[in-house]
């Protein structure tokens, strides 16, 4: 090809190059608001020149590919804080709920509630016999319970909706997955004849959504596919055009391997919203579920143990019964408060059993002994033996019958008869035994889901013990000495567990020595810093993904007035290939009409 | 760098997001004019407020168990002058009664005397707050003494003397066991005003003048008992002014450090909103101009 055929080529080729350019102008700025989608351009080359009269000549342009503005480094650097961002995001939408739960601006909160509970009792020692300050007091121990059992059932409920929320994201996942793996199958079959834009593109905003859920390691092969591992323990999500599913099993995360063989990787998971969900609920939710049920159970000791060395303003009355509110099948020591160690049940202790008249009246003292010779109680007793051992103390000292000692029908609980013309009361229990069975106590329960307040005292408030029968036998209405020994527990420090719940390391739980209002308090305390925590965590991931976005958008974002000028270019450029044809046809016609 | 439709857009809407939550935190403040308004604001603070929240409500507590006792100690005071003044007439009466020159008819009106005087005795022994029987002992529901038909009395009170919590440490006994004020060296010992008034009448009505004479000398006894128990009293309300006035102090200087922590400085506040303000409606105002700016305009 030579002569003025060659320039007509050149025209042609001018022409067909400049409307590539407009073509992927024109993709540009329709895409300008497609997430995720990159600049494309032309790649326009100088066709090889050829030999022409002895010198080589040009031979036009070509269009040899469609690029993409697109740096897959920062695409991956982007999904990693947005992993890292969405982790934060979730703790910190679940941490608001976990707040409101310990809101302590609000009226309603334990806090307040257990200011109440003791001036209550300060009221009832200053006027033990007032029936108003019993039902008040009966009334805040009953808001402090239904407190507590509010708080442990939102929490239990929080837990219920992260497990949910991970269901609902697992689906998402596999979802994901699945279609990244038809992606790359399309990939590979395209990028053997050219280049897949726009359908990498779309890989890429799969692959950034699936990064919002977890933790992921993306590696490009050379046939254009992405392999897909999650940081998990290195499992295998997506690989070729395989895909690999995820699934809740339970409360766990199991990764399903071909084969069947499942691996757990719930621990493992650290970040995007399946690692915050899990964080969540296995770590702080579970921690603070944890350390109120710790807190209910001491403050119940703390209430029962004193309340049980006292006496209302009657005695248990003739024919009644009293029920142990604490059960056992086994042994003294498998009741919630039996152990012998933790400060609970002292098996060599002593309590006074007294047993009146019909009116009340007239004590006398039956000194029980949990070391009686003729049936030692100790942590391995049974209510049984117990049973038997206080009905002999109770014949030896000669009152046997006026009050009897027995199982309840369940056979797993203590029940105390009086009989038909004898009451009875209880004092200085050495031993803390009656406060472990759950005999004269405030509150039933061991825990924040189960504390609640004693029936006895439910249906009858003369039973609070504000008094203590003294060692002469007597007791009056207006005494005040278990009150007032009461109020001195809300300044008395005790041993309470704190937990720190940890994925990876295991839960471990610490001692620490503090009054129950002092525990709470510090308690509401660290959650508020680890709130803050969380939210600052979020704020500094939001700053670096929308830096490290500003970046991959400068490498690969449209901008219009940029695709304006190139419209114009190519516009121009095309207009003088044009005007090539016309001077081509121009020197055409000047050959042609010369004869 | 290469500034694209996207970042500009992007960027807009994320700075514009930012001011308008830091906007509406200050908003908040002002609002409430509370720096804590959620636990993550100052979770430090927010505990020690929580801290003093309790104490307060303790403070307050004491406050009133202190209200409490005073009453009681003051009802006690007043009897127990009562008594005292009931003494004294009783005494200048029998030291007129013992004179050589008082005939037995005399004698007789005056053992009459005596009588309403030891029932009056009686009654303020049996003095009553709000119903409770303060010289009972812990047995405060039913009247300290009983007046029977022979003069004799009986105690139906105990050995335990009521108290109130004043102090974490501290609990003052503001009822009283009965016979440690009327009959301190037990009951029908030779202090025993019951039994003084009692032999006085009898000696009265029997115009025993050596009865009359140990008789006065007891009631002097009695009289110099008397004196101690209600400066008892005196001190321990003293004990309890001084208790209430460090409460007071202390009342105050916790609600002080309250505000301190848990109040916004309201001028600071104000200041803070309006310069969030300011900056929003800049950043509004930037926005919308840079979001016009297009080359379109100009070809």
């Amino acid at each position: 090809m030579s002569g003025l055929g060659l320039v007509l080529t050149i025209a042609k080729d001018a022409l067909t190059a400049q409307q590539y350019g407009v073509f992927v102008t024109g993709q540009n700025i329709a895409n300008v608001n497609t997430p995720g989608y990159s600049k494309q351009s032309a790649v326009q080359e100088a066709r090889r020149p050829a030999p022409y009269g002895g010198v080589y000549v040009g031979r036009g342009v070509e269009t040899t590919a469609i690029e993409r503005a697109s740096d897959q480094l920062i695409e991956n650097r982007v999904m990693q804080q947005k992993s890292d961002l969405y982790s934060y995001k979730q703790m910190e939408n679940y941490m608001l709920a976990m707040e409101g739960l310990f809101n302590e601006s609000s009226g309603i909160s334990l806090s307040s509630m257990f200011a109440d509970f003791w001036n209550l009792w300060h009221d009832l020692s200053n006027n033990p016999s007032g029936s108003s300050e019993r039902i008040a007091l009966y009334e805040n121990g009953d808001m402090i319970a239904e407190q507590f059992n509010a708080v442990d059932d939102s929490l239990l409920q929080l837990s219920t909706d992260l497990t949910n929320a991970m269901r609902a994201g697992v689906g998402r996942i596999n979802a994901i997955t699945e279609s990244i793996a038809a992606l790359n199958n399309e990939i590979v079959g395209i990028e053997t004849i050219g280049s897949a834009n726009d359908l990498k593109d779309q890989r890429n905003v799969l692959a950034g959504e699936l990064s919002e859920y977890m933790d992921i390691k993306i590696f490009e092969q050379s046939d254009g596919s992405f392999t897909i591992i999650s940081q998990a323990k290195g499992v295998v999500l997506v690989e070729g055009n395989a895909s690999y599913e995820i699934e809740l099993d339970g409360s766990a995360v199991e990764w399903k391997g071909s084969g069947g063989n499942d691996v757990d990787i719930t621990n493992n998971i650290s970040t995007g919203k399946l690692g915050g969900w899990l964080e969540m609920r296995d770590e702080i939710v579970a921690k603070y579920r944890q350390d109120i049920s710790e807190l209910a159970s001491e403050f119940i000791w703390m209430v029962n143990q004193q309340h049980s060395q006292g006496v209302g303003l009657k005695l248990v009355q003739p024919g009644s019964t009293v029920t142990g509110t604490y059960t056992t099948t086994t042994t003294l020591e498998a009741l919630d408060y039996g152990s012998a160690g933790d400060g609970y049940v002292d098996y060599t202790g002593t309590l006074n059993l007294w047993i009146g008249d019909a009116n009340g009246e007239n004590l006398n003292q039956v000194a029980i002994d949990l070391d009686f010779a003729g049936g030692d109680i100790t942590a391995a007793s049974s209510l049984a033996d117990l049973r038997d051992s206080i009905n002999a103390q109770i014949a030896a000292a000669g009152y046997a019958g006026d009050v009897t000692a027995a199982l309840s029908a369940s056979g797993d609980a203590v029940v105390f008869t009086a009989g038909a013309d004898d009451t009875f009361g209880f004092s200085s229990d050495t031993s803390n035994l009656l406060a472990a069975l759950g005999i004269n106590t405030f509150f039933s329960g061991g825990s924040a889901g189960g504390i609640e307040v004693n029936t006895v005292i439910g249906s009858d408030t003369d039973y609070i013990a504000a008094a203590q029968i003294d060692s002469t036998g007597s007791y009056g209405a207006g005494d005040n000495t278990n009150a007032l020994a009461m109020v001195d527990k809300q300044y008395s420090s005790t041993d309470i567990l704190r937990w720190t719940y940890d994925r990876i390391n295991g839960n471990t739980a610490a001692t620490e020595n503090a009054t129950i209002e002092d525990y709470y308090h510090a308690m509401v305390g660290a959650l508020g810093i680890q709130s803050s925590s969380v939210s600052r965590g979020r704020s500094f991931n939001e700053v670096m993904v929308q830096e490290l976005t500003v970046l991959r958008e400068t490498i690969s974002s449209v901008s219009l007035d940029e695709e304006m000028t190139e419209l114009v270019k190519y516009q121009q450029a095309f207009s003088a290939a044009s005007k090539l044809f016309i001077a081509a046809d121009e020197m055409f016609q000047e050959l042609l009409d010369m004869k | 760098m290469r500034v694209s439709n996207k970042i500009i857009s992007d960027m807009t809407k994320y700075n514009l997001n930012r001011i308008s939550e830091e906007l509406n935190q200050a908003n908040l403040v002002v609002a409430t004019q509370k720096r804590i308004n959620r636990l993550a604001d100052d979770p430090v603070g927010l505990t020690q407020v929580l801290n003093m929240k309790s104490s307060l409500s303790n403070i307050e507590q004491m406050g009133r168990n202190i209200a409490m006792g005073k009453s009681w100690l003051a009802a006690s005071e007043s009897a127990q002058r009562s008594v005292q003044d009931i003494v004294s007439d009783v005494k200048q009466l029998s030291v007129q009664m013992a004179s050589a020159t008082v005939g037995s008819a005399e004698r007789q009106a005056a053992g009459q005397n005596v009588q309403n005087m030891l029932e009056e005795v009686v009654a303020l022994s049996n003095t009553e707050v709000n119903g409770r029987y303060i010289f009972a002992g812990s047995k405060t529901d039913a009247a300290a003494y009983t007046l029977n038909a022979d003069n004799s009395v009986t105690y139906n009170g105990d050995g335990n003397a009521f108290s109130v919590k004043v102090g974490k440490d501290a609990t003052i006994e503001v009822g009283a066991d009965g016979r440690a004020i009327f009959q301190p060296s037990g009951a029908g010992a030779d202090d025993d005003i019951f039994v003084i008034l009692a032999d006085l009448k009898t000696a009265l009505d029997g115009n025993d003048v050596g009865g009359i004479q140990t008789a006065l000398s007891n009631l002097d006894t009695f009289f110099d008992h008397t004196n101690s128990t209600i400066s008892d009293v005196g001190s321990k309300t003293l004990r309890m002014e001084i208790k209430d006035n460090v409460l007071s102090e202390l009342d105050l200087s916790t609600t002080e450090r309250l505000s301190e922590i848990e109040d916004a400085e309201i001028t600071e506040a104000i200041m803070d909103l309006k310069a969030k303000e300011v900056a929003y409606e800049a950043a509004l105002s930037a926005a919308a101009k840079v979001l016009q700016l297009s080359l379109m305009d100009y070809m």
